[in-house]
Protein backbone atom coordinates (compact mmCIF):
# COMPACT_ATOMS: atom_id res chain seq x y z
CA UNK A 1 0.00 0.00 0.00
CA UNK A 2 2.88 2.29 0.97
CA UNK A 3 4.01 1.98 -2.54
CA UNK A 4 1.15 2.78 -4.38
CA UNK A 5 0.82 5.66 -2.20
CA UNK A 6 4.27 6.78 -3.24
CA UNK A 7 3.10 6.30 -6.39
CA UNK A 8 0.00 8.56 -6.77
CA UNK A 9 2.61 11.23 -5.32
CA UNK A 10 4.86 10.61 -8.09
CA UNK A 11 2.27 10.18 -10.59
CA UNK A 12 0.29 14.06 -9.55
CA UNK A 13 3.82 15.64 -8.78
CA UNK A 14 3.29 16.16 -4.87
CA UNK A 15 6.21 18.89 -5.06
CA UNK A 16 4.08 21.54 -6.16
CA UNK A 17 1.04 20.62 -4.03
CA UNK A 18 3.87 20.67 -1.24
CA UNK A 19 4.80 24.31 -2.47
CA UNK A 20 0.88 25.44 -2.90
CA UNK A 21 0.34 24.40 1.09
CA UNK A 22 3.40 26.42 1.90
CA UNK A 23 2.22 29.18 -0.21
CA UNK A 24 -1.28 28.76 1.36
CA UNK A 25 0.25 28.32 5.09
CA UNK A 26 2.20 31.77 4.33
CA UNK A 27 -0.62 33.20 3.89
CA UNK A 28 -2.63 31.88 6.44
CA UNK A 29 0.19 32.98 9.08
CA UNK A 30 0.36 36.83 7.46
CA UNK A 31 -3.54 37.17 7.96
CA UNK A 32 -4.07 35.55 11.19
CA UNK A 33 -0.65 37.76 12.28
CA UNK A 34 -2.70 40.82 10.92
CA UNK A 35 -6.35 40.20 12.83
CA UNK A 36 -4.37 39.86 16.24
CA UNK A 37 -1.66 41.91 16.36
CA UNK A 38 -2.35 44.12 13.62
CA UNK A 39 -6.01 44.87 14.21
CA UNK A 40 -7.32 44.67 10.81
CA UNK A 41 -10.48 42.75 12.25
CA UNK A 42 -11.04 45.41 14.79
CA UNK A 43 -13.88 47.40 15.32
CA UNK A 44 -12.90 51.06 14.96
CA UNK A 45 -15.15 52.25 17.67
CA UNK A 46 -14.54 49.87 20.52
CA UNK A 47 -10.94 48.52 19.13
CA UNK A 48 -11.57 45.18 20.20
CA UNK A 49 -11.94 42.58 17.54
CA UNK A 50 -15.68 42.77 15.29
CA UNK A 51 -16.18 39.14 16.05
CA UNK A 52 -19.16 36.39 16.27
CA UNK A 53 -19.53 35.34 19.56
CA UNK A 54 -17.24 32.86 20.61
CA UNK A 55 -14.81 33.99 17.88
CA UNK A 56 -12.89 36.40 19.96
CA UNK A 57 -10.47 33.26 21.19
CA UNK A 58 -7.97 32.98 18.67
CA UNK A 59 -7.55 29.13 18.85
CA UNK A 60 -11.26 29.19 17.39
CA UNK A 61 -10.29 31.84 14.76
CA UNK A 62 -7.45 29.90 13.52
CA UNK A 63 -9.20 26.50 13.65
CA UNK A 64 -11.83 28.08 11.55
CA UNK A 65 -9.48 29.32 8.36
CA UNK A 66 -7.17 26.83 8.63
CA UNK A 67 -10.03 24.25 8.68
CA UNK A 68 -11.75 26.48 5.77
CA UNK A 69 -8.55 26.23 3.24
CA UNK A 70 -7.86 22.49 3.76
CA UNK A 71 -11.38 21.31 3.13
CA UNK A 72 -10.92 23.02 -0.23
CA UNK A 73 -7.61 22.10 -0.51
CA UNK A 74 -8.66 18.59 0.56
CA UNK A 75 -11.46 18.78 -1.99
CA UNK A 76 -9.64 19.94 -4.68
CA UNK A 77 -6.73 17.17 -4.34
CA UNK A 78 -9.30 14.31 -4.12
CA UNK A 79 -10.66 15.66 -7.21
CA UNK A 80 -7.59 15.79 -8.91
CA UNK A 81 -6.70 12.17 -7.65
CA UNK A 82 -9.71 10.57 -8.04
CA UNK A 83 -12.35 11.75 -10.02
CA UNK A 84 -9.98 13.52 -13.10
CA UNK A 85 -8.82 9.85 -14.19
CA UNK A 86 -12.37 9.16 -14.62
CA UNK A 87 -13.33 12.29 -16.97
CA UNK A 88 -9.14 11.44 -18.73
CA UNK A 89 -9.38 7.87 -18.83
CA UNK A 90 -6.11 7.22 -17.32
CA UNK A 91 -8.73 5.01 -14.96
CA UNK A 92 -8.51 2.53 -17.67
CA UNK A 93 -5.24 2.16 -17.61
CA UNK A 94 -4.69 2.07 -13.78
CA UNK A 95 -7.27 -0.77 -13.82
CA UNK A 96 -5.55 -2.75 -16.02
CA UNK A 97 -3.03 -3.46 -13.82
CA UNK A 98 -2.33 -6.34 -11.83
CA UNK A 99 -3.57 -4.73 -8.47
CA UNK A 100 -7.22 -5.00 -7.04
CA UNK A 101 -9.05 -2.03 -8.14
CA UNK A 102 -10.17 -1.22 -4.29
CA UNK A 103 -6.38 -0.64 -3.52
CA UNK A 104 -5.73 1.63 -6.24
CA UNK A 105 -8.61 4.04 -5.42
CA UNK A 106 -7.74 3.43 -1.41
CA UNK A 107 -4.42 4.39 -2.08
CA UNK A 108 -5.57 7.42 -3.81
CA UNK A 109 -7.04 8.29 -1.12
CA UNK A 110 -4.82 7.68 1.48
CA UNK A 111 -1.95 9.75 -0.86
CA UNK A 112 -4.01 12.52 -0.11
CA UNK A 113 -5.07 12.03 3.23
CA UNK A 114 -1.89 11.69 4.58
CA UNK A 115 -0.81 15.05 2.70
CA UNK A 116 -3.72 16.82 4.15
CA UNK A 117 -3.25 16.15 7.25
CA UNK A 118 0.63 16.69 7.38
CA UNK A 119 -0.10 19.93 5.84
CA UNK A 120 -2.85 20.75 8.14
CA UNK A 121 -1.11 19.89 11.27
CA UNK A 122 2.31 21.37 9.93
CA UNK A 123 0.02 25.09 9.35
CA UNK A 124 -2.02 24.96 12.32
CA UNK A 125 0.99 24.68 14.99
CA UNK A 126 2.65 27.03 12.21
CA UNK A 127 -0.07 29.62 12.92
CA UNK A 128 -0.16 28.91 16.69
CA UNK A 129 3.64 29.47 16.78
CA UNK A 130 3.35 32.46 15.08
CA UNK A 131 0.48 33.67 17.39
CA UNK A 132 2.79 32.27 20.14
CA UNK A 133 6.09 34.44 18.91
CA UNK A 134 3.82 37.74 18.61
CA UNK A 135 2.49 37.84 22.03
CA UNK A 136 5.97 37.87 23.15
CA UNK A 137 6.23 41.20 21.83
CA UNK A 138 2.87 42.93 21.17
CA UNK A 139 -0.25 42.57 22.15
CA UNK A 140 -2.78 40.49 20.81
CA UNK A 141 -6.17 41.42 19.91
CA UNK A 142 -7.64 38.09 20.34
CA UNK A 143 -7.47 35.76 23.55
CA UNK A 144 -5.20 33.39 23.95
CA UNK A 145 -7.05 30.37 24.81
CA UNK A 146 -4.01 27.54 23.95
CA UNK A 147 -1.18 26.15 25.66
CA UNK A 148 1.68 24.51 23.89
CA UNK A 149 3.49 22.76 26.59
CA UNK A 150 0.56 20.44 27.11
CA UNK A 151 0.59 17.03 24.84
CA UNK A 152 -3.27 17.49 25.05
CA UNK A 153 -2.92 20.72 22.87
CA UNK A 154 -0.83 18.33 20.11
CA UNK A 155 -3.32 15.49 20.58
CA UNK A 156 -6.58 17.88 20.18
CA UNK A 157 -4.79 19.27 17.32
CA UNK A 158 -4.04 16.14 15.56
CA UNK A 159 -7.29 14.81 16.39
CA UNK A 160 -9.04 17.63 15.08
CA UNK A 161 -7.49 17.51 12.02
CA UNK A 162 -7.71 13.89 11.36
CA UNK A 163 -11.71 14.72 11.25
CA UNK A 164 -11.68 17.39 9.06
CA UNK A 165 -9.55 16.00 6.59
CA UNK A 166 -11.38 13.28 6.52
CA UNK A 167 -14.56 15.07 6.00
CA UNK A 168 -13.17 15.78 2.24
CA UNK A 169 -14.59 11.68 1.43
CA UNK A 170 -17.88 13.46 2.15
CA UNK A 171 -17.32 15.63 -0.62
CA UNK A 172 -15.68 12.73 -2.76
CA UNK A 173 -18.60 10.73 -2.71
CA UNK A 174 -20.35 12.90 -3.65
CA UNK A 175 -17.82 13.95 -6.58
CA UNK A 176 -18.02 10.01 -7.59
CA UNK A 177 -21.36 9.79 -7.79
CA UNK A 178 -21.64 12.50 -10.61
CA UNK A 179 -17.70 12.42 -11.61
CA UNK A 180 -17.55 16.17 -11.82
CA UNK A 181 -14.94 17.96 -9.75
CA UNK A 182 -16.77 20.86 -9.60
CA UNK A 183 -19.23 19.00 -7.45
CA UNK A 184 -16.44 18.14 -5.21
CA UNK A 185 -14.95 21.38 -4.82
CA UNK A 186 -18.69 22.61 -3.74
CA UNK A 187 -19.47 20.36 -1.53
CA UNK A 188 -16.52 20.79 0.34
CA UNK A 189 -17.31 24.36 0.39
CA UNK A 190 -21.21 23.20 1.88
CA UNK A 191 -19.55 21.16 4.37
CA UNK A 192 -17.66 24.18 5.53
CA UNK A 193 -20.17 26.41 6.19
CA UNK A 194 -22.53 23.34 8.05
CA UNK A 195 -20.13 22.77 10.17
CA UNK A 196 -18.12 26.11 10.74
CA UNK A 197 -20.79 28.37 10.68
CA UNK A 198 -23.07 29.81 13.36
CA UNK A 199 -26.51 30.72 13.49
CA UNK A 200 -26.79 33.40 16.18
CA UNK A 201 -24.18 31.06 19.26
CA UNK A 202 -25.51 27.98 17.47
CA UNK A 203 -22.93 26.12 15.48
CA UNK A 204 -22.14 22.49 15.08
CA UNK A 205 -18.54 23.00 16.47
CA UNK A 206 -19.69 23.26 19.74
CA UNK A 207 -20.90 20.16 19.82
CA UNK A 208 -18.52 17.44 21.22
CA UNK A 209 -20.64 14.54 19.43
CA UNK A 210 -19.98 16.52 15.98
CA UNK A 211 -16.59 15.27 14.97
CA UNK A 212 -17.21 11.64 15.92
CA UNK A 213 -20.49 11.68 14.27
CA UNK A 214 -18.57 13.19 11.23
CA UNK A 215 -15.36 10.85 11.18
CA UNK A 216 -18.16 8.09 11.09
CA UNK A 217 -19.61 9.80 8.05
CA UNK A 218 -16.52 10.34 6.91
CA UNK A 219 -15.74 6.79 6.84
CA UNK A 220 -18.75 5.22 5.64
CA UNK A 221 -18.90 7.71 2.47
CA UNK A 222 -14.68 6.68 2.10
CA UNK A 223 -16.50 3.06 2.02
CA UNK A 224 -18.84 3.80 -0.37
CA UNK A 225 -16.83 5.43 -2.99
CA UNK A 226 -14.51 2.12 -2.78
CA UNK A 227 -17.66 -0.55 -2.56
CA UNK A 228 -18.46 -1.69 -6.14
CA UNK A 229 -15.30 -0.92 -7.81
CA UNK A 230 -14.35 -4.65 -8.73
CA UNK A 231 -17.86 -5.35 -10.34
CA UNK A 232 -18.83 -2.09 -11.95
CA UNK A 233 -18.01 -0.94 -15.26
CA UNK A 234 -16.26 1.95 -16.01
CA UNK A 235 -17.52 4.81 -17.86
CA UNK B 1 -7.51 -26.90 -30.07
CA UNK B 2 -6.74 -24.45 -27.02
CA UNK B 3 -7.27 -20.74 -27.42
CA UNK B 4 -5.61 -17.91 -25.70
CA UNK B 5 -9.18 -15.60 -25.77
CA UNK B 6 -12.04 -17.50 -26.24
CA UNK B 7 -15.59 -16.04 -25.84
CA UNK B 8 -18.69 -17.90 -24.97
CA UNK B 9 -21.85 -16.43 -25.77
CA UNK B 10 -20.27 -13.50 -24.98
CA UNK B 11 -23.42 -10.39 -24.69
CA UNK B 12 -23.48 -6.80 -22.89
CA UNK B 13 -26.84 -5.38 -22.40
CA UNK B 14 -26.80 -1.90 -20.87
CA UNK B 15 -29.97 -0.24 -20.16
CA UNK B 16 -32.21 -2.74 -22.43
CA UNK B 17 -29.91 -2.24 -25.21
CA UNK B 18 -27.61 -5.42 -26.53
CA UNK B 19 -24.18 -3.79 -27.17
CA UNK B 20 -22.90 -6.70 -28.17
CA UNK B 21 -24.42 -10.34 -28.66
CA UNK B 22 -23.73 -14.33 -28.05
CA UNK B 23 -20.30 -13.67 -29.31
CA UNK B 24 -17.96 -16.11 -29.90
CA UNK B 25 -14.58 -15.64 -30.33
CA UNK B 26 -11.71 -17.99 -30.99
CA UNK B 27 -7.88 -16.47 -30.31
CA UNK B 28 -5.24 -19.09 -30.74
CA UNK B 29 -1.99 -18.45 -29.58
CA UNK B 30 0.62 -16.74 -31.94
CA UNK B 31 -1.84 -15.58 -33.81
CA UNK B 32 -2.68 -12.07 -35.56
CA UNK B 33 -6.81 -11.59 -34.48
CA UNK B 34 -7.98 -9.31 -36.59
CA UNK B 35 -11.00 -7.93 -35.43
CA UNK B 36 -13.51 -6.00 -38.41
CA UNK B 37 -16.82 -3.88 -38.29
CA UNK B 38 -18.17 -0.55 -38.77
CA UNK B 39 -18.35 1.87 -36.76
CA UNK B 40 -20.80 0.88 -33.31
CA UNK B 41 -20.10 -2.49 -34.53
CA UNK B 42 -19.46 -3.82 -30.70
CA UNK B 43 -15.56 -4.00 -31.45
CA UNK B 44 -14.59 -1.82 -28.77
CA UNK B 45 -17.00 -3.51 -26.51
CA UNK B 46 -15.75 -6.90 -26.66
CA UNK B 47 -12.39 -5.54 -26.31
CA UNK B 48 -13.37 -3.29 -23.04
CA UNK B 49 -14.97 -6.93 -21.51
CA UNK B 50 -12.06 -8.77 -22.79
CA UNK B 51 -9.70 -6.63 -20.68
CA UNK B 52 -12.13 -6.84 -17.64
CA UNK B 53 -13.16 -2.79 -17.73
CA UNK B 54 -16.77 -4.05 -18.25
CA UNK B 55 -18.01 -7.16 -17.25
CA UNK B 56 -20.67 -9.11 -19.53
CA UNK B 57 -24.05 -9.38 -19.24
CA UNK B 58 -24.06 -13.27 -20.19
CA UNK B 59 -21.80 -15.79 -21.61
CA UNK B 60 -17.73 -16.11 -20.35
CA UNK B 61 -14.11 -15.49 -21.86
CA UNK B 62 -11.81 -17.80 -21.00
CA UNK B 63 -7.79 -15.95 -21.53
CA UNK B 64 -5.15 -18.08 -21.11
CA UNK B 65 -7.71 -21.58 -20.38
CA UNK B 66 -9.14 -19.89 -17.49
CA UNK B 67 -12.39 -17.97 -16.98
CA UNK B 68 -11.97 -14.20 -16.14
CA UNK B 69 -13.55 -13.10 -13.17
CA UNK B 70 -13.85 -9.87 -11.75
CA UNK B 71 -11.27 -10.81 -9.39
CA UNK B 72 -8.66 -12.30 -12.35
CA UNK B 73 -5.83 -9.73 -11.47
CA UNK B 74 -2.57 -11.87 -12.53
CA UNK B 75 -3.96 -11.97 -16.46
CA UNK B 76 -2.96 -8.43 -16.22
CA UNK B 77 0.68 -9.38 -16.15
CA UNK B 78 0.20 -11.43 -19.33
CA UNK B 79 -1.55 -8.89 -20.98
CA UNK B 80 -0.93 -5.54 -22.40
CA UNK B 81 -3.66 -3.08 -24.56
CA UNK B 82 -4.83 0.15 -26.04
CA UNK B 83 -8.49 0.37 -25.84
CA UNK B 84 -10.14 3.62 -27.96
CA UNK B 85 -7.01 5.61 -27.52
CA UNK B 86 -3.95 5.46 -24.94
CA UNK B 87 -3.94 8.21 -22.18
CA UNK B 88 -1.39 9.13 -19.99
CA UNK B 89 0.02 11.71 -17.57
CA UNK B 90 -0.09 14.45 -19.44
CA UNK B 91 2.25 16.38 -17.14
CA UNK B 92 4.98 13.74 -16.90
CA UNK B 93 7.64 12.79 -20.11
CA UNK B 94 6.96 9.47 -21.52
CA UNK B 95 9.89 8.35 -20.00
CA UNK B 96 8.25 9.00 -16.61
CA UNK B 97 4.87 7.66 -17.88
CA UNK B 98 6.89 4.09 -18.59
CA UNK B 99 8.49 4.16 -15.28
CA UNK B 100 5.13 4.33 -13.29
CA UNK B 101 3.46 1.80 -15.76
CA UNK B 102 7.07 -0.85 -14.74
CA UNK B 103 5.96 0.21 -11.08
CA UNK B 104 1.91 -0.92 -11.63
CA UNK B 105 2.80 -4.11 -13.41
CA UNK B 106 5.52 -4.91 -11.17
CA UNK B 107 8.10 -5.27 -13.78
CA UNK B 108 11.66 -4.52 -13.47
CA UNK B 109 14.08 -3.95 -16.36
CA UNK B 110 15.02 -0.14 -16.57
CA UNK B 111 17.01 -0.66 -19.96
CA UNK B 112 13.38 -1.85 -21.58
CA UNK B 113 12.58 1.52 -21.38
CA UNK B 114 14.90 2.76 -23.46
CA UNK B 115 15.03 0.46 -26.18
CA UNK B 116 11.20 0.50 -26.05
CA UNK B 117 11.50 4.19 -26.66
CA UNK B 118 13.37 3.98 -29.29
CA UNK B 119 11.70 0.92 -31.70
CA UNK B 120 9.14 3.15 -31.37
CA UNK B 121 11.44 6.57 -32.15
CA UNK B 122 10.41 8.43 -29.57
CA UNK B 123 13.48 8.62 -27.83
CA UNK B 124 14.55 12.03 -28.75
CA UNK B 125 11.32 13.14 -27.15
CA UNK B 126 11.75 10.90 -24.06
CA UNK B 127 11.93 13.41 -21.58
CA UNK B 128 9.41 15.59 -22.81
CA UNK B 129 6.10 16.13 -21.37
CA UNK B 130 3.42 13.82 -22.71
CA UNK B 131 1.18 17.03 -23.28
CA UNK B 132 3.58 18.31 -25.90
CA UNK B 133 3.02 15.05 -28.22
CA UNK B 134 1.28 14.87 -31.36
CA UNK B 135 -1.36 12.14 -31.70
CA UNK B 136 0.43 10.11 -33.74
CA UNK B 137 3.58 9.96 -31.01
CA UNK B 138 0.86 9.02 -27.72
CA UNK B 139 -0.02 6.70 -30.56
CA UNK B 140 3.37 5.38 -30.91
CA UNK B 141 3.62 5.57 -26.89
CA UNK B 142 0.72 3.75 -26.19
CA UNK B 143 2.14 0.99 -28.37
CA UNK B 144 5.14 0.74 -26.52
CA UNK B 145 3.72 1.16 -23.21
CA UNK B 146 1.37 -2.22 -24.18
CA UNK B 147 4.61 -4.01 -25.19
CA UNK B 148 6.94 -2.62 -22.52
CA UNK B 149 6.30 -6.08 -20.28
CA UNK B 150 6.65 -8.35 -22.83
CA UNK B 151 3.13 -8.88 -23.03
CA UNK B 152 1.73 -12.47 -24.14
CA UNK B 153 -1.38 -11.17 -25.42
CA UNK B 154 -1.95 -7.74 -27.08
CA UNK B 155 -5.29 -6.28 -27.20
CA UNK B 156 -5.07 -2.85 -30.02
CA UNK B 157 -7.94 -1.55 -30.89
CA UNK B 158 -7.38 1.03 -33.51
CA UNK B 159 -3.46 0.72 -33.16
CA UNK B 160 -2.31 2.66 -36.26
CA UNK B 161 -5.20 5.41 -35.63
CA UNK B 162 -3.24 9.30 -36.43
CA UNK B 163 -0.12 7.36 -37.44
CA UNK B 164 1.49 8.58 -40.92
CA UNK B 165 2.06 5.84 -43.81
CA UNK B 166 6.18 5.13 -42.90
CA UNK B 167 4.49 4.80 -39.15
CA UNK B 168 1.85 2.21 -40.43
CA UNK B 169 4.34 0.92 -41.96
CA UNK B 170 6.30 1.01 -39.28
CA UNK B 171 3.85 -0.12 -36.67
CA UNK B 172 2.73 -3.12 -39.27
CA UNK B 173 6.57 -4.38 -39.02
CA UNK B 174 6.29 -4.55 -35.38
CA UNK B 175 3.25 -6.51 -34.78
CA UNK B 176 4.38 -9.01 -37.56
CA UNK B 177 7.74 -9.93 -35.59
CA UNK B 178 6.22 -9.56 -31.85
CA UNK B 179 4.06 -12.49 -33.49
CA UNK B 180 6.61 -14.56 -35.20
CA UNK B 181 10.06 -14.20 -33.35
CA UNK B 182 8.37 -13.66 -29.35
CA UNK B 183 4.98 -15.79 -30.25
CA UNK B 184 2.63 -12.57 -28.94
CA UNK B 185 -0.94 -13.49 -29.76
CA UNK B 186 -2.61 -10.17 -30.92
CA UNK B 187 -6.59 -8.91 -31.25
CA UNK B 188 -6.23 -5.97 -33.37
CA UNK B 189 -8.58 -3.79 -34.81
CA UNK B 190 -8.88 -1.17 -37.80
CA UNK B 191 -11.17 0.35 -40.29
CA UNK B 192 -8.16 0.49 -42.64
CA UNK B 193 -9.45 -3.05 -44.02
CA UNK B 194 -6.07 -3.54 -45.97
CA UNK B 195 -3.46 -2.68 -43.16
CA UNK B 196 -5.60 -5.85 -41.34
CA UNK B 197 -5.78 -7.86 -44.34
CA UNK B 198 -1.65 -7.53 -44.69
CA UNK B 199 -0.93 -8.97 -40.76
CA UNK B 200 -4.11 -10.75 -39.74
CA UNK B 201 -4.10 -14.81 -39.81
CA UNK B 202 -7.48 -14.39 -38.29
CA UNK B 203 -10.74 -12.45 -39.04
CA UNK B 204 -13.36 -11.52 -37.01
CA UNK B 205 -16.26 -9.77 -38.81
CA UNK B 206 -18.83 -7.55 -36.18
CA UNK B 207 -21.97 -6.19 -37.01
CA UNK B 208 -24.35 -5.07 -35.40
CA UNK B 209 -23.29 -6.09 -32.14
CA UNK B 210 -23.44 -10.12 -33.64
CA UNK B 211 -20.14 -11.97 -35.30
CA UNK B 212 -20.94 -12.49 -38.47
CA UNK B 213 -17.80 -14.83 -39.56
CA UNK B 214 -14.65 -16.08 -38.13
CA UNK B 215 -12.68 -17.15 -40.49
CA UNK B 216 -8.96 -17.66 -41.98
CA UNK B 217 -7.56 -14.64 -43.77
CA UNK B 218 -5.81 -17.35 -46.19
CA UNK B 219 -9.51 -19.04 -46.29
CA UNK B 220 -10.81 -15.70 -47.27
CA UNK B 221 -7.71 -15.62 -49.79
CA UNK B 222 -8.81 -18.48 -51.28
CA UNK B 223 -12.67 -17.91 -51.26
CA UNK B 224 -11.73 -15.16 -53.63
CA UNK B 225 -9.48 -15.84 -55.77
CA UNK B 226 -11.94 -15.31 -58.46
CA UNK B 227 -10.20 -15.78 -61.83
CA UNK B 228 -6.42 -15.67 -63.41
CA UNK B 229 -5.96 -13.20 -65.89
CA UNK B 230 -3.43 -14.02 -68.94
CA UNK B 231 -2.42 -11.82 -72.01
CA UNK B 232 0.26 -13.93 -73.73
CA UNK B 233 1.84 -13.68 -77.49
CA UNK B 234 -0.53 -16.14 -79.23
CA UNK B 235 -3.92 -16.03 -77.50
CA UNK B 236 -6.11 -18.51 -79.84
CA UNK B 237 -2.69 -21.11 -79.50
CA UNK B 238 -2.93 -20.82 -75.46
CA UNK B 239 -6.65 -21.18 -75.84
CA UNK B 240 -6.18 -24.88 -77.48
CA UNK B 241 -3.39 -25.44 -75.04
CA UNK B 242 -5.55 -24.90 -71.95
CA UNK B 243 -8.46 -26.96 -73.61
CA UNK B 244 -6.11 -30.16 -74.30
CA UNK B 245 -3.02 -30.28 -72.47
CA UNK B 246 -4.86 -28.84 -69.02
CA UNK B 247 -8.65 -29.97 -70.16
CA UNK B 248 -9.96 -26.83 -68.91
CA UNK B 249 -12.99 -25.72 -69.79
CA UNK B 250 -14.32 -23.01 -67.70
CA UNK B 251 -12.24 -20.06 -69.39
CA UNK B 252 -13.29 -16.94 -71.63
CA UNK B 253 -11.34 -15.08 -74.38
CA UNK B 254 -11.68 -11.86 -73.84
CA UNK B 255 -12.00 -9.08 -76.54
CA UNK B 256 -8.87 -7.07 -75.49
CA UNK B 257 -6.87 -9.93 -75.95
CA UNK B 258 -6.55 -11.41 -72.47
CA UNK B 259 -7.75 -15.12 -71.39
CA UNK B 260 -10.26 -15.02 -67.96
CA UNK B 261 -9.88 -18.70 -66.23
CA UNK B 262 -12.08 -19.68 -63.87
CA UNK B 263 -11.54 -22.54 -62.89
CA UNK B 264 -9.95 -22.75 -59.23
CA UNK B 265 -8.25 -26.39 -60.04
CA UNK B 266 -5.77 -24.71 -62.24
CA UNK B 267 -3.02 -22.74 -60.76
CA UNK B 268 -0.53 -19.75 -62.59
CA UNK B 269 2.15 -22.39 -62.37
CA UNK B 270 0.07 -24.96 -64.25
CA UNK B 271 -0.24 -22.39 -66.62
CA UNK B 272 2.92 -20.35 -67.01
CA UNK B 273 4.90 -23.68 -66.86
CA UNK B 274 2.43 -25.28 -69.85
CA UNK B 275 3.24 -21.88 -71.95
CA UNK B 276 7.29 -22.34 -71.24
CA UNK B 277 7.12 -25.70 -72.72
CA UNK B 278 5.24 -24.84 -76.29
CA UNK B 279 7.80 -21.14 -76.19
CA UNK B 280 4.92 -19.03 -76.01
CA UNK B 281 5.72 -15.59 -74.60
CA UNK B 282 3.57 -14.57 -71.47
CA UNK B 283 2.77 -10.73 -71.10
CA UNK B 284 0.84 -10.89 -67.91
CA UNK B 285 -0.54 -13.20 -65.62
CA UNK B 286 -2.28 -12.33 -62.26
CA UNK B 287 -5.10 -13.53 -59.54
CA UNK B 288 -7.65 -11.47 -59.65
CA UNK B 289 -9.12 -11.80 -56.78
CA UNK B 290 -11.51 -10.13 -54.14
CA UNK B 291 -9.56 -7.77 -50.98
CA UNK B 292 -10.66 -8.38 -47.92
CA UNK B 293 -12.51 -4.83 -48.01
CA UNK B 294 -14.62 -6.45 -50.53
CA UNK B 295 -15.56 -9.56 -48.99
CA UNK B 296 -16.39 -7.21 -45.76
CA UNK B 297 -18.34 -5.20 -47.60
CA UNK B 298 -20.23 -7.95 -48.68
CA UNK B 299 -20.50 -9.36 -45.71
CA UNK B 300 -21.75 -6.68 -43.25
CA UNK B 301 -24.08 -4.59 -46.05
CA UNK B 302 -26.04 -7.29 -47.03
CA UNK B 303 -29.92 -6.04 -46.62
CA UNK B 304 -28.22 -2.70 -45.55
CA UNK B 305 -29.12 0.89 -47.76
CA UNK B 306 -25.75 2.25 -46.11
CA UNK B 307 -23.28 1.22 -43.81
CA UNK B 308 -20.53 3.57 -42.59
CA UNK B 309 -16.94 1.70 -42.83
CA UNK B 310 -15.00 5.27 -41.71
Amino acid sequence: MLTLIKLEWQKHRIVTYMRNAFILAALLCLFIFAMDFLGIANDPDTGVPDTAPGMNHISATIELFANMSFLVFTGVMLSTFLISPYRNGTIHLMFSYPIKRQKILAAQMLAVWIFNLAALVITKLLLYSCVQLGSQFMVPAFVSDFDMTSYRFYLQLILKSAVLVSMGFIALYAGMATLSSKVTIVTSFLLIFLTQANIGDITLSNYAAVPLLLTVISVLFAFLSLYRAETKDLP
Amino acid sequence: MSYIVQTDGLTKTIQGKDLVQDINIHVKKGEIYGFLGPNGAGKTTVMKLITNLWKPSKGTITLFGRPLTAKSYDVYKRMGSIIEFPTFYENLSSRENLKLHCAYMGYHHPSGITSVLELLHIADAADKPVRNYSLGMKQRLGIARAILCKPELLILDEPINGLDPAGIKQIRNLLKTLCTEYGTTMIVSSHILSEVESIADTIGIIAGGKLLQEIPMQEIIEMNAAYIELKTSNLNYTACLLADKLQLTNFKVMDDAAIRIYDKNCSPQQISDLLAQHQIAIHTIYTKADTLEDYFLKLTTEGMPYADFN
